[in-house]
């Protein structure tokens, strides 16, 4: 491994519950309290109606790929041990999108189409990335 | 909408060598590209009384950058200010600068642009997306977004990565007869599929240069361009379109906005995708000239990748694009070098890779992570 560090989420109360959610092995987004849009990413305001009161709800977890492309170049060294690996626009099934990677599949075979499940995976102790496998996995 | 068509022209264009080019700097380059522009306009610098600049990705004074420029060439603008939009700058520009002289805040315009990208660092590999960056999941660089374009339009439609090697293919051969290229060494679609992955499904050779070099565009009255040192270039048509959203958008990946700023050029010039001669569109990756051939008509939704197939984009096809060589290989100027081509064109100077009898050119310019983007038609002015 790098000893380079990766990116990690900036944590504030506005991003709290996410980061929060995916350490209790949820995936939670927020829903607008007056015309109920599931937005992401996350915000003060919804981004359809500026309503600033809003839920976090659970989401399913489960949605399909949207778009699939694979990192050979190492932007930041920091992934100079990961490549190559996959990172996936996932179209989730209650609406949202979100980057993520497609892992527990060889990085080229994750196909347009394809159905996933969220997994977390504990980067740090206080931050579990949520990433995605095939739903049948 | 207050018409602007042909009320305003490109009176002047001109620019550095491009490439690599040691010692240089944001400044010295804006600064020689600005009097190659004066120059090839046969105007005097007093004529000018308005500035915007493009700070570039290596301007150390970021959007004060038009002070920094203003005062390198002694002129104290009327109107003036900083933009930065990416690729969808230079057009963006060149449309305000158009705008300005329209309502008489300055009677001629210099858009200028420098960049020491090669040499000086650029900033073109972090990470896109706004407080949580995507980042975090090694989502970063330049063509990350382009690749989600591809992949997701290779698998709605069928589209393959030879299809973006003909774009590929069709830059560099254009680039080949332009002596100010960067690379000229044709390639072959064979080339392509051998170079390596850069963020699959884009190889190597389907991403633009990175470069150093300097571009300048003058604007002013079409009246004012008249009996000019050189031939009149009127800008007949233009438009601009923008989506802020990107996870919030389904069709962002689409760029969808691309139709709408082309539909606002193609309606001021009142002329269609059948009326061009001649086509200068951003090419960042070769994934964007699809879907530029897309939105601007050439071809209906999904079907750019055979349209591009059997030479119909190169010189002597059916619409020759990126007749210089584009981002691909002529010299990554951010597309500013799109619009010098389209001028050069019109007036007859594209020497070797002269389109014969180009009488209207489209220029499209798009920009950041598939946001910004804008198109002109510009045409050949009466003697
Ligand atoms: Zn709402």
């Amino acid at each position: 491994m790098s000893d380079h560090p990766k990116p990690l989420p900036e944590i504030s109360d506005e991003t709290r519950p996410f980061w929060d959610g995916t350490r209790n092995q949820q995936l939670v987004m927020q829903q607008c309290a007056r015309c109920r849009h599931i937005r992401y990413p996350i915000s003060r305001v919804c981004p359809e109606c500026l309503e600033v009161g809003h839920e976090w709800v659970p989401l399913s977890g489960r949605g399909e790929v949207y778009s699939a492309i694979v990192f050979h170049q190492v932007y930041d060294k920091a992934f100079a041990d990961d490549v190559p690996y996959n990172v996936s626009l996932v179209q989730l099934d209650e609406g949202p999108r979100m980057f993520s990677n497609v892992v527990g599949v060889p990085p080229s075979q994750v196909r347009v189409g394809d159905r996933v499940r969220v997994v977390f995976d504990p980067v740090t102790e206080e931050v579990t990335l949520p990433r995605f496998t095939p739903e049948d996995s | 909408m207050h018409s602007l068509k042909d009320r305003t022209a490109i009176i002047g264009v001109g620019a550095t060598p491009q490439g690599k080019l040691p010692g240089s700097t944001q400044l010295s380059l804006a600064v020689d590209a600005f009097k190659a522009a004066l120059d090839d306009s046969g105007l005097e610098k007093d004529d000018i009384d308005g500035l915007l600049t493009f700070p570039g990705t290596t301007a150390p004074e970021g959007p004060l950058n038009y002070l920094r420029v203003g005062e390198a060439l002694g002129i104290d603008p009327a109107f003036t200010g900083s933009m930065a939009m990416g690729g969808g700058t230079a057009g963006a520009l060149v449309q305000m600068a158009a705008m300005a002289v329209e309502s008489g805040h300055a009677t001629a315009v210099a858009c200028v642009f420098g960049d020491a990208a090669k040499t000086g660092g650029s900033r073109f590999n972090r990470a896109s997306g706004w407080g949580d960056s995507w980042g975090i999941w090694g989502m970063m660089g330049a063509a990350a977004n382009s690749a989600v374009a591809a992949s997701r339009h290779m698998a709605l439609y069928g589209t393959t990565s030879e299809q973006l090697a003909e774009v590929a293919v069709a830059c560099r051969r254009h680039a080949s007869m332009n002596p100010n290229a960067v690379m000229r060494d044709p390639i072959t679609i064979a080339d392509h599929q051998a170079s390596r992955f850069i963020v699959e499904p884009l190889h190597l050779l389907d991403c633009c240069l990175i470069s150093d070099g300097g571009v300048c565009i003058i604007v002013t009255s079409a009246e004012r361009a008249k009996d000019a040192k050189q031939p009149r270039v009127l800008i007949s048509g233009m438009g601009q379109a923008y989506t802020t959203r990107t996870l919030e958008r389904e069709d962002w990946w689409y760029v969808p906005h691309q139709k709408e700023a082309l539909d606002r050029a193609y309606a001021m010039a009142g002329l269609g995708p059948q009326h061009i001669d001649v086509a200068q569109l951003y090419d960042n990756f070769t994934i964007s000239v699809l879907l530029w051939l897309e939105h601007a008509g050439f071809c209906k939704p999904g079907e750019s990748g055979p349209f591009v197939e059997g030479g119909r984009i190169q010189l002597g096809g059916e619409l020759p694009v990126n007749t210089a060589g584009g981002n691909l290989s002529e010299s990554y100027m951010e597309g500013w070098l799109h619009i010098v081509e389209g001028v050069r064109q019109l007036r007859g100077q594209g020497g070797e890779r002269q389109v014969q009898g180009a009488e209207t050119c489209l220029v499209t310019g798009r920009g950041m992570t598939l946001n910004c983007s804008n198109a002109m038609v510009l045409t050949k002015g009466e003697a």
